[in-house]
């Protein structure tokens, strides 16, 4: 009987070492990469890979990072924030768990952004240990962003869904255009934060996959090799998706700390305390304050 | 050598028995962990009687090198003589270089935190790296400088069969070009040759 358990123990962990010296980059794939090479057939992703990291990546991110707070400051000069007054009541929006959710999203940004950056700037920053330590501190803080988006999608979720309100939101740029106080159209949440709930989750989640192949690269996916897709055209696309999405996923967030630090005066509160005030609600999400109205919350 | 020679490594395909001798050689010349393949042999259009041949392949040494277009630290210099090297110092093991290699040449010894992937090894057609040349340093990171003291690299010096060849690229075409003639009955496939990595088409 216990030789049995032992057989079996054994061929277990042949089985382990033989998968792990078929690696899935540099084993027999290799070959058939080699051959797909500049001939039909071939996903031809490392020469797409190629001409994007070396051409345009790298500048559309410097644009991103600099040219979206440039826009921030003319408009912060010449329309300036938003101020609403603080003598209203307040209202209760972020319960505690929504603002220790976001928290840790937050910490899991506030680090994985800068760490992207200088991995993507590494030769202003000479690489080496510096960007090294940064690009092991932009694979660990993953683990935070995994813990908060999870929760976040679902706290969220039943008030993301688009309206019609989206699209008038939209068409006036949230009203942030001009000083006036008129009502937007907006429920809880406005068109820009939905679109950063979905960019920040269901983007999140894809650069979480990417990210975790580029970081453990030498792996099997049954899925892919079905389909015909070799490992190392799965990093290349990994590669791509992550940078064009991380430039997306920058620009969002620049606007969100734009929009909550600078543009609405005092709005960050609501994120710290779980009030809002009266008015802010009543202008820049009419139709929420609408609803709480005829439930007599408000 | 010309003035303007490029070192190129060329694996004439009639000759390459498969013996593996080149990458043992660089393996033990280098003294390269385990798991870490600088070259390699591949054998093409296996078990099709007429067409099955071996090459030994490794770093190209490509004129329009990828891996140096895309190295988000630019750590990457290509010599004069237009060997491509690396400097491991910089190198923060992204593997975009093994992303944009058409033929896997970068490899990643498991070293790096928690065992994942370190920093980028490849072949340095013996040549070494940016360190001082057959410094202490500069051995333990890129392995022998064969170059720097006039030798053949070891995968060539050591081919049996003579298949792999090393040098000047307009002398190796003279060679090879000498060799398919004096055979006889001229090249029984299409020499797989090529001057850039990508440049083709797209």
């Amino acid at each position: 009987m216990k030789s049995k358990y032992i057989i079996i123990a054994l061929i277990t962990l042949s089985s382990l070492a033989f998968g792990a010296s078929d690696s899935a980059i540099w084993g027999d794939d290799l070959l058939k990469d080699i051959l797909g090479y500049d001939k039909k057939g071939s996903l031809h992703l490392g020469q797409y890979f190629t001409i994007l990291q070396s051409t345009y990546f790298k500048p559309l991110f410097f644009g991103v990072l600099f040219g979206i707070p440039a826009i921030f400051f003319i408009h912060y000069m010449i329309i300036g924030p938003m101020i609403f007054s603080h003598d209203r009541k307040r209202i209760y929006v972020f319960s505690v768990f929504n603002r220790m959710i976001h928290t840790i999203a937050g910490i899991a940004f506030i680090l994985i952004i800068p760490t992207g950056l200088i991995m993507m700037f590494a030769t202003t920053f000479g690489g080496g240990e510096f960007v090294r330590v940064s690009k092991e501190i932009h694979a660990i803080s993953t683990l935070l962003f995994i813990v908060s988006i999870i929760p976040m999608f679902f706290m969220w979720l039943r008030w993301m869904i688009p309206s019609s309100d989206d699209i008038k939101w939209m068409m006036i740029l949230g009203g942030y255009l001009n000083k006036r106080k008129d009502p937007i159209p907006a429920g809880r949440f406005n068109a820009g934060q939905k679109m950063w709930y979905w960019i920040a989750t269901l983007g999140g989640f894809l650069m979480i996959g990417t990210g975790a192949a580029m970081y453990f690269q030498d792996f099997r996916l049954d899925i892919l090799a079905s389909n015909g897709i070799s490992q190392i055209d799965f990093l290349r696309a990994s590669a791509i998706v992550h940078n064009a999405l991380g430039l997306v996923v920058l620009a969002l967030f620049l606007t969100h700390v734009y929009m909550s630090v600078f543009a609405i005066k005092g709005a960050i509160h609501s994120i710290i305390n779980g009030y809002k005030e009266e008015e802010e609600v009543e202008i820049l999400h009419s139709s929420y304050y609408k609803e709480l109205k005829e439930k007599g919350e408000v | 050598m010309s003035e303007n020679a490029r070192l190129k490594f060329y694996c004439d395909e009639h000759r390459c028995i498969s013996c593996d001798g080149c990458s043992v050689a660089c393996a033990e010349a280098h003294e390269l962990p385990a798991n870490i393949n600088r070259r390699k042999v591949i054998t093409m259009n296996e078990g099709i009687f007429g067409l099955e041949y071996s090459l030994s392949i490794a770093c190209m040494h490509c004129t329009d090198a990828p891996c140096e277009q895309v190295c988000p630290t630019d750590c990457f210099y290509i010599r004069e003589d237009g060997i491509v090297l690396h400097d491991k110092d910089k190198c923060i093991g992204c593997a975009y270089c093994l992303y944009a290699c058409p033929f896997g040449a970068p490899q990643f010894p498991a070293d790096g935190a928690f065992g994942v992937k370190g920093v980028m090894d490849k072949c340095t057609m013996c040549a070494g790296g940016p360190e001082e040349t057959n410094s202490h340093k500069e051995r333990e990171l890129y392995g022998q400088n064969r170059i720097s003291e006039g030798k053949v690299p070891v995968c060539a010096a050591m081919c049996s069969t003579k298949a792999l060849l090393v040098g000047d690229s307009a002398e190796i075409s003279d060679i090879y070009r000498e060799r398919v003639l004096s055979a006889g009955h001229g090249a029984k496939i299409q020499p797989y040759g090529w001057s850039t990595a990508y440049g083709s088409k797209i």
